[in-house]
């Protein structure tokens, strides 16, 4: 069974993404800030991360630059309300394998997931 | 003033596709209107903070029992009580709307970058954006309505 890390500081996007990606048999690990994910990430190993752009603490970019640190194979897929092109671009540049754009439907997260996963 | 009108109209575009997008309004706009002065909130307001080539902030204003509705369409079930997993839901709906906005300011030339949301809980409470002057725009939707009040500077601009 594959294993997810979302990390989103909405508790309610992080139950819609439990809900969603839980039913298609994923396991759900979550972080809300980017610091608890970079820890989650050293503990739980997941094999795709979810993660939002602006939280509190330590945002998402960050957090992809720490996790793509502690490990440089590390699928990571930026999903921010942020769509502006320089900030798309600069996750993909520190690694980020993807980024969905809120508001997103249920299907686009799951096509996404399921393409970095195969 | 007309700089500020060119900075709400991303937003309203925003909301109006926000909303759509994620509980299927049926969105009717209200007249735009300028107010210098503070505002009393509705129950329920959600509060974000706009940095970059535009500065100041952006809330979003409505009855709990509107933010009840809202909510229980995106939840999919009935939200009784405005509870914490709540107030995330109508942050969240802020977050999205501000993101979506920032992101149409970037095609006008405007770079900035939003916080994440705060809200504030409670009627009647005093709000000022002191110097920033604020352009309201009301949105009616069958969930009832939500206030846009954009209070934003951009250089040059005398807000």
């Amino acid at each position: 069974m594959n294993k997810i890390l979302v990390v989103d500081d909405a508790e309610f996007m992080r139950l819609r993404y439990r809900k969603l990606l839980s039913a298609e048999g994923f396991e759900i690990v979550e972080a809300g800030n980017g610091q608890e994910a970079v820890h989650a990430y050293e503990k739980e190993r997941p094999d795709l991360v979810l993660m939002d752009i602006t939280m509190p603490v330590m945002d998402g970019l960050e957090a992809l630059k720490q996790i793509r640190a502690l490990d440089g194979g590390a699928r990571v897929v930026m999903s921010s309300a942020l769509g502006q092109q320089r900030v798309v671009l600069s996750a993909i540049k520190e690694g980020a394998k993807d980024f969905l754009v809120k508001p997103f439907k249920p299907e686009n997260v799951l096509d996404t997931v399921r393409k970095h996963l195969a | 003033m007309s700089l500020n009108v060119r900075f709400i109209n991303p937003f309203i575009g925003a909301a109006c596709y926000v909303l759509e997008a994620e509980v299927g309004a049926e969105i009717e706009r209200g007249p735009v209107r300028l107010e210098k002065s503070g505002t009393t909130s509705k129950a329920i307001t959600v509060a974000l903070g706009v940095t970059g080539a535009i500065r100041g902030a952006v809330f979003y204003s409505l009855s709990e029992e509107t933010a009840r509705s809202i909510v229980s369409e995106m939840m999919g079930e009935p939200v009784p009580i405005f509870d914490g997993l709540a107030e995330s839901a109508i942050g969240e709906l802020g977050n999205v709307i501000t993101g979506m906005a920032t992101t149409n300011l970037e095609a006008e030339g405007f770079n900035c970058n939003i916080s994440p949301p705060t809200l504030v809980i409670g009627k009647g409470v005093y709000i000022s954006t002191l110097d920033f002057h604020r352009l309201i725009m009301p949105i009616h939707t069958q969930f009832g309505e939500l206030e846009i009040n954009v209070a934003l500077k951009g250089d040059g601009s005398s807000g």
